[in-house]
């Protein structure tokens, strides 16, 4: 197993409103360079409730799903499968849970974790979708591969 | 050329897709350098400069076996790049906090899109 990814912040508003923005703005916050197509001009959309999608879309329409909304209890948390473009058996799942705080303020703990699903095809050929995807998100896809064949490999050894 | 260097970046390891596909090659288990380049459209010298960027970078290791050299990824390798996600989310959290903190905090219904 590869451990679940962790990170947390404070930030100095409420978690009613760290949800939302995390939710409908998704496209203003999201670093634009880590996008499937790399074109600075795609949206990002997330589509609010469960079931609803989360994707990208370029200027001339085409679009690239990044996930789904698995979770939806505002404005607690919030959970989604994450795929990027891929195969959506290989989906890793992000949680986003948003703490109330004293003073106003909340807290964002997030939580990737799911890498191990991306073994489906680990160590299957494929045609690396990273072959088409700029330079960024071939990385992170490759690096989520990566961590895959790491754990792998440990449990191996171990 | 020094077969030995200091520590390299896993990063900037990462960032090329000749090394991506290296480790892919090296996930289904160790390999010797031929096996490796025959798989790879790079010529043989390309692939011995990739191999000691990754080893340098510390997410392959390698061993001798005769004359041959087998190479298999470095376990400890997995925190480099977790590191290297974390930093993407980081990002991430970064710009989403000012965001959320230069925003308007009651008229979140009216705000939204």
């Amino acid at each position: 197993m590869t451990a679940p990814l962790r990170i947390q912040f404070d930030v100095d508003c409420s978690a009613a409103h760290a949800f939302t923005t995390w939710t409908s703005r998704i496209a203003a916050w999201w670093p634009p360079d880590h996008t499937v197509s790399g074109d600075p001009e795609a949206v990002i959309v997330l589509e609010p409730g469960p079931g609803g999608r989360i994707y990208e879309r370029s200027p001339l329409g085409l679009e690239h799903d990044w996930g789904t909304i698995t979770a939806w209890e505002p404005p607690w948390r919030l959970a989604y499968s994450w795929h990027l473009g891929r195969d959506r058996r290989e989906a890793t799942d992000v949680e986003i849970r948003f703490v109330s705080l004293e003073h106003g303020r909340a807290r964002v703990e997030i939580e990737h974790r799911g890498w191990e699903r991306l073994g489906e095809s680990a160590n299957r050929p494929l045609i690396p979708p990273w072959r088409a995807a700029p330079r960024t998100m071939r990385i992170v896809v490759g690096s989520a591969e990566l961590a895959l064949a790491w754990c792998e490999r440990a449990r191996l050894t171990d | 050329m020094p077969v030995e260097q200091t520590r390299g970046d896993p990063f900037e390891a990462l960032g090329d897709p000749t090394r991506r596909e290296i480790l892919r090659l090296l996930s289904t288990g160790e390999k010797p350098v031929h096996e490796i380049a025959v798989a790879l459209p790079v010529s043989r010298p390309a692939v011995s400069r990739h191999l000691r960027l990754l080893k340098d970078a510390g997410l392959v290791s390698e061993r001798s076996e005769g004359t041959r050299r087998i190479y298999h990824l470095q376990a400890g390798g997995v925190r480099a790049v977790q590191d290297y996600l974390e930093g993407i989310w980081g990002d991430a959290a970064a710009r989403f906090r000012m965001l959320a903190e230069n925003t308007g905090r009651d008229e979140d219904e009216a705000t939204v899109r």
